[in-house]
């Protein structure tokens, strides 16, 4: 693939350089790469795919620019809040180099849709938000024959790797099975440093491009472990799980299946309404009437004791969930509870907890403080 | 004595630390001495049976366990281990 005059000036740091020359930069040109998510991984990995010249680059995601993304989601903008993220994206990849094709997928990544999409690209890059989908893109890499430039990050950890069965071992070789349900934290509940993905999706980028020049020893059968709060960098070595149920020597998983049934959660990081099912829910409303009519109602805050100085319900008890089954006794059985977190999720869990422990007269606040401050009390802030 | 690194998702349960001094001669061993100075991480940790759950890996010197004798290895006081956990953020 020619490279033109234009292309020739743009990437002439490339071309200096051996292990790229001017044969790599015209690779690069004819390559595509699948950037799944575009959020705090995806973009710096398609914002340094598209400065880099790959030639074909496809962002899926089906989610909307918020405020609360742009804190680490560098490649949108304040412009762009509310507008599909795909589109955001596209727009920035484009103005960053006009010479590409972006192909924007706004659409969820499922078992029905993940193969027409992913097909005609040379490498998949893994950077979403949750455990289906990171299986999914799994299971598809391997199905396909393609590589999985795996990263993922919470608080001040990531993790990076390149996760390709025909080499080296898979995610599932690594992860046989998702945690139960609500038992690893997103970075929706429990945040992360906004500059940890950059170094993380900065390694997938490089991972991509070596793959895509042919270039290097990629990091197959190695896992990065980072810690940005240490800085150190451990690498451990990552063999073939001769009994991974997807690539070893008798795998019994061999289509793509129902994620979210698999991991018993949704695929998505989405906690806007955090909800314990109808039969145990309470609106922020309905809460209101119950508290000004006096009763003896138990509010129970399982937020980390950090979060009250962002917001708090005047006379909760606080009990961080982490600590909850080991201060049960604290609770009186006998008393209305209502439970609440950050938006609903965490409390949901706190609610399964005191349930199956015999609390019966316990409802989950539904959406959390934040669905109090938007329907109730203004005054406090939603975070 | 051996050294094991803690991953952020469990830290909140282990006072904050990410690395840890555990006297231990196996890594099963190691594994049960953490609960038992830790008591709300063994939920975390181990499953109804006192398995470790299976999104957690052992690595011991950059090694995952199942290359070695898997929770029966033995350790020597010099050992780095690393405990990984699955994290699904992006
Ligand atoms: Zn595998």
């Amino acid at each position: 693939m020619e490279l033109s005059h234009e292309e020739i000036l743009r990437y002439s740091r490339h071309l200096l350089i051996p292990e790229v020359g001017l044969e790599g930069q015209q690779k690069l040109k004819a390559s595509s790469a699948l950037v799944i998510g575009t959020g705090g991984l995806g973009s710096p990995v398609a914002l340094y795919l598209a400065a880099a010249g790959v030639g074909r680059i496809g962002l899926v995601d089906y989610d909307v620019v918020d405020s609360s993304n742009l804190q680490r989601q560098v490649i949108h903008g304040t412009s762009m809040v509310g507008k599909l993220k795909v589109e955001s994206a596209k727009q920035r990849l484009l103005d960053l180099n006009p010479l590409i094709q972006v192909e924007a997928f706004n659409e969820p990544f499922t078992s029905e849709n993940a193969i027409r999409i992913a097909k005609d690209y040379d490498i998949l890059i893994d950077g979403t938000d949750n455990f289906p989908t990171r299986y999914l893109t799994n299971d598809l890499c391997v199905f396909l024959g393609k590589p999985n430039v795996y990263g993922s990050i919470y608080r001040f950890d990531g993790q990076a790797s390149v996760f390709f069965a025909k080499e080296g071992p898979c995610y599932r070789c690594l992860f046989p099975e998702p945690p139960p349900p609500g038992l690893v934290p997103s970075c929706a509940e429990g945040g992360v440093l906004g500059v940890l993905p950059a170094t993380i999706g900065s390694v997938q980028a490089s991972e991509a491009l070596k793959l895509l020049l042919g270039i290097g020893s990629p990091l197959i059968g190695k896992l990065l472990l980072y810690n940005a709060l240490d800085m150190s960098f451990d690498f451990v070595t990552l063999k073939k799980n001769p009994k991974c149920r997807v690539c070893g020597p008798n795998a019994d998983v061999t289509e793509l299946i129902d994620y979210e049934e698999f991991c018993g959660v949704p695929g998505h990081d989405h906690e806007d309404d955090g909800s314990a099912g109808a039969d145990w829910d309470i609106s922020a409303s309905d809460l209101r009437a119950r508290v000004s009519s006096a009763s003896g109602l138990l509010l129970l805050d399982v937020r980390e004791p950090h979060e009250l100085a962002i917001s708090a319900l005047r006379g909760a008890t606080n009990i961080p969930l982490g600590q909850l089954a080991a201060r049960l006794s604290e609770l009186d059985s006998a008393r209305e509870m209502v439970v609440f977190c950050k938006a609903g999720t965490r409390s949901a869990r706190a609610l399964e907890l005191l349930v199956s422990a015999g609390f019966k007269k316990v409802k989950n606040l539904k959406g959390g403080i934040n669905a109090w401050a938007r329907e109730v009390d203004q005054s406090l802030p939603i975070y | 004595m051996p050294v094991i690194r803690i991953p952020a998702a469990l830290k909140y349960y282990m006072d904050n630390h990410s690395e840890l001094d555990i006297p231990a001669s196996s890594v099963i061993d190691l594994l049960a001495a953490l609960a038992e100075r830790y008591p709300s991480v063994k939920f975390h940790l181990l499953d109804a049976d006192g398995k470790l759950r299976r999104h957690f890996n052992v690595f011991v010197n950059g090694v995952h366990i199942r290359e070695l004798d898997g929770l029966a290895t033995k350790l020597n006081p010099d050992d780095k281990l690393i405990l990984l956990a699955s994290a699904a953020g992006g």
